[in-house]
């Protein structure tokens, strides 16, 4: 048995019908089943259609009630109608289903369909994960509803992500994407129309959850907004949450009185929900990738205060402006650590926040100034590696794994450039330290880091998560 | 606060089948969680012969009180920089003849009139109810600033004194309230006890669909509210 609650038996099911199975190569209850399989998932599996006896050697039944065993999960891929009829009849062995058959709230005709579809599952006291979904993906208990192939779209290895979200396609991408950028899964839910299990019910299930280290929330819209913010603050007391906000454009109070209804849009008062939740929103596509990759790398910063190693001047000024848009403390080096570092580093390196090392560095002095830093105060470090200067080797990567290391403080590394810059990315990524492409992208990361912090540091002194 | 007094204000205005607070209705509302309100008195009807202006002292500002008039200055409805019992008198029989004329179908609850305040820097607090969300504060930085450059910050209620400070901290207009030019910071820990107060009353007083203090006038050892609005939910009770 899982440690998980409530909603829990839907990730560790002992038994799955897949309703409305089929034998046929490429169709989508085929590919459940087989992605199924593949996953190596333990319980025991249920093909459920009356026009087959068997499906792939297993024992195929013609109904719910013909399995004649408690069914934890049953997945249905079959038209919202049919969804409906077989709903109707006996499925008192029936736990949760998934449907991932569309055509219900999403269109004109089916918004009747889900109205009764809400009524006959809180009759029967069945939970839904859906309609228009694609369900849950379960590294850790080995659970792929998925209906994408594998061949098409990776899978991503175990680990502490996991994922909820409104959106199938966003689903599917994200997870193609953490698999190709080594970040660990623990759990997806795709959860479409959330005709039962919503955000607040995934949230307090994440809460709790050992395996989940920190949690990604793609949203469109929240219906039960305070239950939402209340699961949310629980979640983020716990372990970081981050949330993308799409469909921003959405208009405010309907004919608001007063400048307070006029002035503030929908994506106003989500902003203010996630502030009050401590959760931290990434801006765009690039920003939650990046935010998943630094969360992936580091639990925890102590304060804001960033130290900007370069060995190039321009991109260290440029990178110190974006540190001040995003509310990090370029503190500046005390005048002891200037002159421990004169008599160590280059003779023309620039002794400040940030660091230039010039293109004179050499492997060792990456090591001092970081050294330096992290023995005087600084919180987190943005390391840029240009490899234009000459005398750095691929060496300089662990000399600055073995200060992150001793100090236990993060490194967010910056390198832009080409094709050689961008075969050594390896080397960092191996030593788990996050590569960013531009100086944007990494001050950008470290923002949520110590974004994270602030919210920790809240709850630490008891004041509620909010930022 | 004394809910019975609150209570009476709302039922009143539900009863009478309206949604939109007078101001007087709205300041005694305000008025009941101490914050600051300029001191005035109500003249009804005819009795701006008797006028007794003993509690209050001038400048006064002469504003009328009507269900039916939103925006008061456009029609009339307005009339500052009163000095005596002449300059009222005066004043409530223009202002009287300038309503008749420009909106002649207006029920006339009675003036109020006000204490002049002395301007202080202007924000404005706002709370509104969002479906979804619940109650919902707005601050900014008011006048030009809150219209022109939507200088305002958002967050959900209830919130406590550093969320509030927050709400400041964020706005481009922060220096108007830390000292800019010369001009003297004003008191940021009694204005965010203020942005508390607007949210406790619509956390409290779940009729309430919009409240706005706009402007409040905020000074180095005070605030002001100058004009409020509250307007209820409009689903039949």
């Amino acid at each position: 048995m899982n440690t998980l609650k409530g909603i829990g038996f839907f990730f560790d099911p002992e038994s799955i019908a897949i309703i409305g199975a089929s034998p046929t190569s490429g169709k989508a209850s085929h590919v459940i089943l087989e992605n199924l399989k593949r996953i190596g998932y333990k319980g025991s599996i249920y093909p459920v259609n009356p026009k087959y006896e068997h499906i792939d050697g297993m024992k195929c039944y013609a109904s719910i009630a013909d399995i004649g065993e408690q069914v934890d999960v049953a997945i249905f891929v079959l038209p919202a109608s049919k969804v409906l009829d077989i709903l109707k009849g006996p499925v008192e062995n029936i736990r949760g289903v998934i449907i991932i058959s569309s055509g219900f709230r999403e269109v004109e005709k089916g918004k009747l369909l889900e109205e009764e579809l809400k009524m006959i599952a809180e009759e029967k006291g069945i939970r839904i994960i859906g309609p228009n979904c694609l369900g849950i993906y379960d590294a850790i208990y080995g659970v792929d509803t998925f209906l994408v192939p594998t061949e098409h779209v990776k899978r991503p290895k175990k680990g502490g992500l996991s994922i909820l979200t409104q959106s199938g396609s966003f689903a599917v991408l994200i997870m193609d994407e953490m698999a190709t950028e080594g970040i660990g899964v623990a759990r997806i839910v795709s959860y479409g129309n959330k005709v039962d299990v919503d955000e607040a019910d995934c949230l307090d299930l994440l809460a709790d959850d050992e395996d989940t280290r920190y949690v990604l929330l793609y949203i469109e819209s929240v219906e039960n907004g305070r239950e939402f913010v209340d699961a949310a603050s629980r979640c983020a007391a716990k372990k970081p949450v981050i949330a993308i906000k799409v469909g921003r454009g959405e208009a405010g109070m309907h004919a608001a009185r007063s400048h307070t209804g006029a002035m503030g849009g929908k994506y106003e008062i989500y902003r203010a929900a996630f502030r009050k939740a401590g959760i931290i929103e990434v801006d765009g596509y690039e920003g939650l990738k990046d935010a998943c990759r630094v969360l992936d790398a580091y639990d925890i910063v102590d304060g804001n205060k960033v130290l900007i190693i370069t060995d190039g001047g321009g991109i260290g000024v440029s990178m110190a402006d974006a540190c001040e848009d995003f509310g990090l403390d370029v503190k500046r080096l005390s005048s002891s650590s200037k002159n421990n570092l004169s008599t160590r580093l280059p003779a023309f390196s620039a002794m400040d926040n940030p660091i230039d090392l010039t293109a004179s560095a050499k492997d060792d002095d990456y090591f001092t100034a970081l050294e330096e830093g992290f023995m005087n105060g600084y919180d987190l470090a943005i390391v840029t590696v240009l490899w234009g200067a000459p005398a750095l080797t691929a060496g300089v990567v662990g000399r600055i794994y073995e200060v992150q290391t001793r100090y236990n403080k993060p490194v967010i590394i910056c390198s832009p450039g080409g094709e050689f810059t961008r075969n050594m990315y390896r080397l960092f990524e191996e030593k788990g330290m996050p590569v960013f492409s531009t100086p944007e992208a990494a001050v950008r990361a470290a923002a949520v880091l110590t974004g994270r912090g602030t919210v920790r540091d809240n709850i630490l002194k008891g004041a509620g998560p909010w930022i | 606060m004394d809910m019975k007094v609150v209570d009476n204000i709302i039922n009143n205005v539900l009863n009478e089948g309206r949604h939109h607070l007078l101001e007087t209705e709205a300041k005694a509302l305000i008025s009941q969680w101490d914050i600051p309100v300029p001191n005035s008195i109500l003249i009804k009807g005819t009795e701006y012969q008797e006028i007794g202006m003993d509690r209050i002292k001038p400048p006064f500002v002469l504003k009328v009180v009507s269900k039916d008039i939103l925006h008061k200055t456009e029609v009339g409805g307005v009339i500052s920089d009163l000095r005596d019992r002449d300059d009222v008198r005066n004043a409530v029989i223009r202002m009287r003849r300038d309503l008749e004329e420009n909106v002649p179908q207006a029920r006339i609850e009675g003036f109020l009139l006000e204490e002049f305040v002395s301007r202080g820097v202007e924000v404005i607090i706002g709370g509104m109810r969002d479906p979804q969300f619940g109650p919902v504060i707005m601050f900014g930085t008011g006048g030009v600033m809150v219209e022109l450059m939507k200088d305002v910050s958002f967050r959900l209620a209830p919130l406590d004194q550093r969320e509030s400070m927050a709400m400041m901290e964020e706005l481009r207009g922060y220096p108007l309230l830390t000292g800019y030019r010369g001009s003297k910071s004003v008191d940021r820990e009694l204005l965010a006890s203020i942005i508390m107060k607007v949210s406790d009353i619509i956390t409290k007083i779940e009729e309430i669909r919009e409240i706005e203090i706009n402007p409040l006038f905020v000074y180095e050892d005070g605030v002001m509210a100058v004009d409020t609005r509250v307007i209820l939910e409009l689903e039949e009770r």
